[in-house]
């Protein structure tokens, strides 16, 4: 059975994901995942949120998949000792040092190739597995036809993110926000925060998403380009993808409104789960799942332009330099 | 190899033939970024052949480059790349992406591994487990600091190959946006990429070359070669993928000049080298991220203008 994977940036949204049908939820350490830290969690509410998700059935996976520094690896290794302690059920992971370092350490623990890995091919699987990881999540851009023809003798799980974004870049190539603006700060923790990069844990300031000019040398080619960035939801290829055997169905959006994260587990749950009962003979119709779909895309798309006008805005302010 | 070594990128036999290598020791063949590039190296493997003989005839090293993010369906043609640079002769290959260690690794276990900026060396530990697959040298991920460079360098004893100047990669993509509009254009692919083409708004300005974004400033450590030096490094590449020949010849030779003062312990500076770097940059200088700064700002005696990124 396909698992539904659901984000979790605060404790309201871990209760609200297990109760609208997630069989498991990830959330950020504070400090170490590839979003801020108004939607990653302490380790006080980590551990309650590990207590949410099994006491509702779901399993718990922790991301502290930024691209860390050499000097951090011995205190992710000793959080980790904390988590693992509480009955993690898996780490989702980026940097292949602290993989492998994890791997050896707490040999049994499940460990995700995080989206930032950018893994695109089957080479790339190959190379994860070896250093430990069990389960990889594809690259947004890879096709339908590019999962399926996966080699069967890989064994690894593969997720896939059924709501996120299409960047114009690959995920965890790209530099363009902290090359625009790069704040490096310290938590209440003394941890370093790279705000603006994306890649290091901070947030991203999406500075693809401005309306570019495009010029040659000086003179104007187009007054106005558009980075390609869509936000997507998954639909039509769901049964497909669930017949591929696909082994997990990602949502991303820990930074959404509780009852928004709240709607799309609730109707992804129910499609799952509408799907896998129907006799294999029987055609599925998407019509009436697209409808409901179109209301909660309206939602998100308007919370996302509002929060793309404020991230660049923060772009645009001057760095505060540390001495 | 010498005290340093000054390397560069070119992407095809006609760039190569136009280029006055002379200040060079080293040279990558190949365009990472897109497979229809005009006549890419890594598609014309007749041309790889004899790009690596022109390079090594010049008694350089003639390095082979991947794809930065190379598809299931792109590796039988990388596996033919590197068939033929381990046929030609070739020095080292540069690996972007782990897949392609892998194959390297398993299938040309005597080819060193030089990997690439796309590759996310962010620690120590990381560049331990590359080494385990045979790597040699890494650029570092472009958004980590000089300090943290060290970490590592120290950590694995693996040297880190700088760029030090030239456009800083800053993504790439599977999606040339250039092809939407090129029909409204005199310049079509697979040239248009090669003109000089920026993104702006406001203050802000990228490179594009379609499938990739580079850094609208030239990164430039001109002045901070001692200090690069003094720290053991001694590897260092101009970035001049998409740049004139006479971009490639007078930079290179500043650099070299320079590296050679630096590493016989001179510390002049040659003032007459700065004119001719801001002949050759569009929207000015930075550092990038190595004094772990926002990427666009540039630190040291020569302030630039805060005008564009």
């Amino acid at each position: 059975m396909v698992e539904l994977l659901a984000p979790a940036g605060n404790l309201e949204m871990v209760k609200a994901a297990v109760e609208n049908g997630a069989n498991a939820i990830y959330v950020g350490a504070r400090g170490w995942s590839r979003r801020r830290d108004a939607y990653e969690l302490s380790d006080e509410k980590l551990h309650e949120a590990t207590r949410i998700a099994h006491s509702g059935g779901a399993k718990i996976r922790v991301a502290i998949n930024t691209n860390m520094q050499s000097c951090e690896i011995p205190s992710l290794l000793k959080k980790m000792e904390k988590f693992v302690g509480w009955g993690i059920d898996g780490a989702i992971m980026t940097d292949v040092g602290a993989i492998g370092q994890v791997h050896r350490r707490f040999p049994d623990l499940v460990l995700h190739a995080s989206i930032g890995a950018n893994i695109l091919n089957n080479e790339d699987v190959k190379f994860y597995r070896s250093i430990g990881v069990s389960q990889v999540v594809a690259d947004t851009k890879l096709t339908l036809r590019e999962l399926a023809s996966r080699e069967a003798d890989i064994d690894v799980g593969i997720e896939v993110l059924i709501h996120a974004n299409h960047c114009y870049t690959y995920l965890g190539k790209c530099w363009m926000s902290p090359y625009m603006r790069l704040e490096r700060t310290a938590d209440d923790f003394g941890k370093d925060v790279f705000r603006g990069s994306p890649n290091r844990g901070g947030l991203d300031y999406r500075v693809c998403l401005e309306q570019w000019e495009l010029l040659d040398d000086k003179a104007l080619l187009e007054p106005v380009i558009t980075l390609k960035n869509d936000a997507f939801f998954f639909l039509d290829d769901i049964p497909a993808l669930i017949d591929l055997g696909v082994h997990c169905l990602k949502i991303q959006g820990r930074e959404y409104p509780v009852p928004l994260v709240a709607g799309i587990v609730r109707f992804y749950r129910e499609l799952i789960d509408t799907y896998v009962a129907k006799p294999a003979e029987q055609p599925f119709d998407l019509a009436p799942w697209r409808m409901r779909l179109e209301a909660i895309q309206a939602e998100r798309d308007s919370k996302r332009s509002n929060m793309t006008l404020v991230l660049l805005n923060e772009a645009r302010q001057p760095v505060p330099h540390r001495t | 190899m010498g005290p340093f070594e000054l390397n560069t990128t070119i992407s095809n036999l006609r760039n190569l033939r136009e280029s006055d290598l002379s200040a060079y020791d080293a040279v990558y063949l190949g365009n990472i970024y897109c497979r229809i590039y005009e006549d890419n190296f890594l598609e014309r493997l007749d041309d790889l052949e004899e790009g690596i003989a022109l390079v090594k005839g010049q008694g350089l090293r003639a390095y082979v480059t991947s794809y930065a993010a190379p598809r299931n369906d792109v590796l039988p043609k990388v596996q033919k790349a590197l068939e033929t640079a381990a046929a030609a002769g070739a020095d080292a290959v540069e690996v972007h992406n782990l897949g392609v260690l892998r194959m390297v690794h398993e299938q040309f276990p005597g080819m060193p591994a030089h990997i690439g900026g796309f590759a996310n060396v962010y620690t120590d530990a990381g560049a331990e487990v590359l080494k385990e697959y045979g790597a040699v040298r890494f650029t570092p991920n472009y958004e980590i600091s000089l300090d943290e460079v060290g970490a590592i360098t120290r950590g694995v004893g693996m040297p880190a190959e700088l760029v030090v100047h030239g456009k800083m990669p800053l993504g790439v993509s599977d999606y040339c946006f250039l092809l939407e509009y090129e029909q409204k254009w005199p310049e079509k692919c697979p040239t248009l990429c090669q003109k000089n083409l920026f993104l702006k708004q406001g203050d802000w300005a990228m490179r594009s070359v379609g499938k990739g974004v580079l850094s609208g400033k030239d990164v430039c450590m001109l002045e901070h070669l001692p200090a690069l030096i003094a720290a053991g490094h001694n590897v260092f590449r101009i970035e001049a993928a998409y740049e004139t020949p006479a971009y490639r010849l007078n930079i290179a030779r500043i650099y070299r000049a320079a590296l050679e003062r630096a590493a016989a312990g001179d510390r002049t500076e040659d003032e007459s080298a700065w004119s001719t770097i801001r002949e050759h940059t569009a929207v000015g200088l930075c550092n990038g991220f190595y004094f772990g700064r926002t990427g666009a700002e540039y630190v040291g005696k020569r302030p630039q203008s805060a005008v564009a990124c």
